[in-house]
């Protein structure tokens, strides 16, 4: 299946009703095709989380549309019933902090997602390894999450957020508590996988170290993007 | 690794509560069984006892120690012994040690009253001074023990023969008890005399002899405590037991009745105490596991957003949350029926019997509480949005 | 079937909960009521036992002589005290005569009286006697009535009787003063024994009743033993068997003695049998009268038979037996006792032979069900 990456036209959010209606965002058009990284950048209270709220399928827009691959998922109203499926299967998730369960080793945190979507255990955790090659930690893999350090940790968790092979993947502020060195590996990661995975990557960050490499970036003010052209810079 | 010990850690404090509980009824059934232990070891199928008391245990019986022959003649019974029991302090070399003195008639093995099995040592074969101990009270074979006015030679050592309170029962022949039972030391008996001589009635010139043989009866103790019936096969004793109360007038009880005294009367208050603290220690027990396991899962709010926003089913989050519980009480209960086993049964002062079934009852309890406390937790968990996840 | 990833840790639990069940297990069948019941066997043996009797006793005196007065009177002194040697006829002390002395000096006068009296009639007797003659004679020669003759005859018969009369009281007169002298020397308290004063019941100045003893005497070379045997262990016990004898003070020490006779007349009310054990040697010094002693008497040493230790003997289900051991199984025998001996042991007359093992002690009551474990000696017991 070819994802066709994430397409968003006029997607509009309102909170509240009447005199004291709010529109976190009034318009917001955005493309990402498979193995591109957009960044999306906006100062606080831009709508910038709204949106990633709305594209996480968190919280349910109030009008637009939006179409993951082939399909319309919300078109006034949401098209696909079971949303939690939805963020499982189609939606990757790479936060802040890696969040990874302390109970479980790091390949169970990253083969849980497959596991939930019906896959057999072993080979859950088969692609769960494949991936920690790629990303260069399965010397890792039995480890406990507290055993790791903070950029394996951080790896791990990009591992899960491509578990699934989903179309598209959401970044939060990935490098915020990183270096320049780390921030830049991180980037570089993200851009390999979307290479390698044909996933359609949208970085939200104000991080001033990584910004230069995006290609393409969404600026978002007032609940309203803008589409510039990035410097495209290496990743050293 | 360290919220792991921290978890690990909190489970011993819990498992330590637990083997206080577990020890609780432990020590209720020890009592229980004190008291049963009590009425096997007599041998007896009925008790004779003064009228209208609750003896020989529950409360004081004097009954004449020439009653037992009218009780052994009654059809239905097969032997009839005189027993005394007097809890007093017994003398060793240095110090004394609380114990049930009791008195048995001299005979065979077998006779009502006598230790129905040793451990060391023999049975009891003089008529007077010599003992059969319990180890509980710490003599050896061989030691000179002093009972009142009279030192006795330890010849036998029983196990678990205790009064209901569990003082270690020693065993004297009967008339060495009962002198001990009533004689009082020197000085009171000096005293005694002195006054019965001051009485003009007792002391009459006219009648020499007749102070010495008044003198002569204070001093003989003629009672017992209760006769020891052990009834015939084929006999019923309850039969047995309502002919000698109509011809003998006197109050026989029977061994299931002996046992209602001993358990509902005797040990029915600890027993409502030691049953309060259970209570009160499970309901602590359970407010603890669901206090920390809220504890834990609040600490976790982040955790689980991102795992409903990833997509893990609600399901799957709550099983966590009750693994982790149930973990945590396996954990406690492991600790505690070690620590209860081990370290608090062999310590506490008295009998602690520790039955499989109250454990394998305390595991089902341990793993409901858990359960049920992990409720609040849950809710909790799944009142969180995953829309936290996103977003600082 | 989805799996879920929590195998690692599940796989944990499991690791800690299937030792813990195995500990369990364990301990239910070590010390609950499956566990196996530690015993110590014996082995039934041929021995010739030899059976002792055991009973406690006072050491008392076999002759105690209570010497007072006959009658009621006042101790006027007391020559000894208790702990005094005293040989036969020895004057031990003396009542107070009060009245006595007057009272013999009375009866003296009172003699004397008689004695007048009785001269008296003999002086009216002699008169008569010549008047009645004289008359006889005047009678003869007819000078005077045969009336008056009657009457002389008549007064006669009277002095006579008179006389009579008049001795017999002086003997009687005599014969009282006999007694308040034979009473004057009762007065003195006289040992009819060789012996040693015990007590001294009444001091001088006390007034006794007649029969109150004022100094008691026993001979101590009669000191003996009078023991209680319980009557149910009793069988045996005859005159001339030897004893041991231990004295209450003197504990450790035996006294060699012997049984002298059993008493015809036991004790119903404490249910005991009496007997009297002399010493062969009274001990020196004399221990008190009243002092507690032990008495062992050895019987004869009966042939070899099967005895067992009282400790394996069991009342159960109405029966005298022992738990046997055959070929580690547990079974109960009935069996039939003989005599047994002090030391614990009894003879086995029917049930078991020479070489059967059997429970001596075990940790807990047995029964049909029970399993075994043997041991040197039941844990928890130090030797």
């Amino acid at each position: 299946m070819t994802a066709k990456g994430i397409r968003i036209q006029g997607l509009r959010k309102r909170y509240g009703s009447g005199d004291t209606a709010v529109d976190a965002l009034k318009t917001v058009d955005m493309h990402v095709a498979p193995g591109e990284v957009v960044g999306l950048i906006g100062p606080s209270g831009s709508g910038k989380t709204t949106l990633l709220k709305c594209l996480g399928a968190v919280i349910e827009p109030t009008a637009g549309k939006m179409i993951l691959g082939d399909d319309v998922i919300y078109d006034d109203g949401w098209k696909v019933k079971d949303l939690r499926a939805l963020r499982r299967d189609r939606i990757g998730f790479v936060f802040q902090a890696p969040y990874l369960i302390p109970f479980l080793d790091v390949t169970d945190n990253v083969a849980l997602l497959p596991m939930l979507a019906g896959m057999p255990n072993t080979e859950a955790r088969k692609r769960a390894i494949e991936l920690f090659k790629a990303l260069d930690v399965e010397h890792r893999a039995k480890a406990m999450p507290s055993q790791l350090s903070g950029g394996e940790q951080q790896r791990v968790a990009i591992a899960r957020g491509l578990v699934n092979r989903p179309p598209v993947i959401l970044a939060d502020e990935p490098t915020a508590p990183l270096d320049s060195e780390r921030a830049l590996a991180v980037i570089r990661i993200l851009n390999d996988m979307a290479q390698k995975f044909e996933t359609a990557i949208i970085v939200v960050t104000h991080d001033e170290k990584i910004i230069p490499t995006f290609k393409r970036i969404y600026h978002i003010r007032d609940g309203v993007t803008y589409e510039e052209e990035g410097e495209g810079r290496g990743f050293e | 690794m360290h919220s792991w010990g921290k978890f690990v850690f909190t489970g011993m404090g819990l498992g330590l509560l637990i083997g206080i509980t577990l020890s609780m009824a432990g020590i209720y059934r020890g009592m229980v069984d004190d008291a049963k232990v009590l009425l096997d070891n007599s041998g007896a199928d009925l008790w004779v006892v003064q009228k209208d008391t609750l003896g020989p245990y529950a409360e004081s019986s004097s009954i004449y120690d020439d009653i037992w022959r009218g009780v052994r003649s009654m059809p239905g019974v097969k032997r009839a012994a005189n027993i005394t029991y007097l809890t007093m302090q017994v003398g060793k070399k240095d110090g004394d040690v609380r114990a049930m003195v009791t008195g048995v008639t001299p005979g065979e093995p077998g006779t009502p009253g006598w230790p129905p099995y040793l451990v060391a040592g023999r049975q009891i074969t003089r008529s007077h001074y010599e003992a059969v101990a319990d180890i509980a009270s710490g003599f050896k074979l061989g030691e000179r023990i002093q009972v009142r006015r009279n030192q006795y030679t330890v010849v036998g050592l029983t196990r678990r023969m205790v009064s209901s309170n569990g003082d270690p029962m020693v065993f004297i022949p009967l008339k060495d008890a009962q002198e001990a039972q009533f004689l009082k030391d020197n000085d009171a008996i000096r005293e005694q005399r002195r006054r019965t001589a001051e009485n003009p009635v007792f002391n009459r010139p006219g009648v020499p002899g007749l102070l010495d043989a008044v003198i002569a009866s204070q001093s003989t103790n003629p009672y017992v405590n209760a006769v020891l019936v052990r009834v015939e096969t084929g006999h019923d004793p309850e039969v047995v037991a309502e002919s000698i109360r109509r011809w003998k007038r006197l109050t026989v009880y029977t061994r299931s009745q002996m046992e209602e005294i001993l358990v509902g009367k005797l040990i029915a208050t600890s027993a409502r105490q030691i049953f309060m603290f259970l209570v009160i220690l499970s309901i602590v027990s359970s407010a603890i596991v669901a206090f920390i396991i809220y504890t834990l899962t609040l600490g976790k709010i982040r955790e689980i957003a991102v795992l409903k926003l990833i997509g893990t089913k609600n399901r799957t989050i709550v099983g966590l949350i009750m693994q982790q519980s149930i973990a945590l009480g396996l954990i406690g209960f492991v600790v505690g029926k070690i620590s209860a086993t081990l370290l608090m049964a062999p310590i506490f002062p008295k009998y602690v019997l520790l039955q499989p079934l109250d454990s394998v009852m305390g595991f089902i309890a341990v793993v409901m509480i858990c359960v049920l406390s992990s409720i609040i937790a849950i809710r909790a968990a799944l009142r969180v949005d995953p829309a936290e996840a996103i977003g600082g | 079937m989805k799996r879920l990833p929590f195998q690692k840790r599940t796989l944990a639990l499991i690791a800690v909960l299937v030792p813990l069940l195995a500990l369990f297990v364990y301990v239910a069948l070590r010390s609950g009521p499956l566990a196996p019941v530690s015993v110590v066997l014996a082995t039934v043996e041929n021995k010739g036992l030899s059976p002792a009797l055991f009973g406690i006793g006072t050491i008392e005196a076999r002759y105690t002589y209570k010497i007072g007065p006959t009658f009621a009177g006042r101790v006027k002194r007391l020559d000894v005290h208790v702990g005094e040697r005293v040989k036969a006829g020895q004057v031990l002390g003396e009542m107070d005569p009060v009245d006595l002395d007057e009272r013999i000096r009375a009866q003296d006068a009172t003699l004397k009286r008689a004695s007048a009296q009785l001269n008296e009639a003999q002086a009216r007797k002699d008169y008569a006697q010549t008047q009645a003659l004289r008359y006889d004679q005047l009678l003869k020669a007819h000078s005077t009535s045969e009336e008056v003759v009657a009457t002389k005859q008549q007064d006669l018969l009277v002095t006579e009787a008179g006389l009579t009369a008049a001795r017999e009281e002086l003997s009687r007169v005599r014969a009282e003063r006999k007694a308040l002298e034979a009473q004057r020397s009762n007065l003195s308290l006289i040992a009819p024994v060789d012996g040693l004063v015990v007590s001294r019941d009444a001091d001088p100045g006390t007034t006794v009743v007649a029969g109150q003893a004022v100094v008691e005497l026993i001979d101590p070379n009669t000191l003996w033993v009078n023991v209680r045997f319980d009557q149910i262990r009793v069988q045996g016990l005859a005159a001339g068997l030897s004893a041991r004898i231990t004295l209450r003070s003197q504990a450790g020490k035996l006294q060699a003695g012997r049984v002298l006779r059993v008493e015809p007349l036991a004790d119903a009310v404490t249910e005991e049998t009496l007997a009297k054990v002399v010493f062969d040697q009274i001990p020196d010094p004399m221990p008190p009268i009243g002092e507690l002693a032990e008495v062992t008497i050895t019987l004869s040493t009966l042939t070899e038979a099967p005895v067992i230790p009282n400790a394996a003997i069991h009342h159960i289900d109405g029966r005298l037996g022992v738990w046997q051991v055959i070929n580690s199984d547990l079974r109960f025998t009935p069996v039939s006792l003989g005599i047994a001996d002090l030391e614990g042991r009894v003879q086995v007359q029917e049930g078991l032979k020479i070489g059967d093992q059997v429970v001596a002690y075990s940790e807990n009551a047995l029964n049909k069900r029970s399993r075994i474990h043997v041991v040197d000696h039941i844990p928890g017991v130090t030797q």
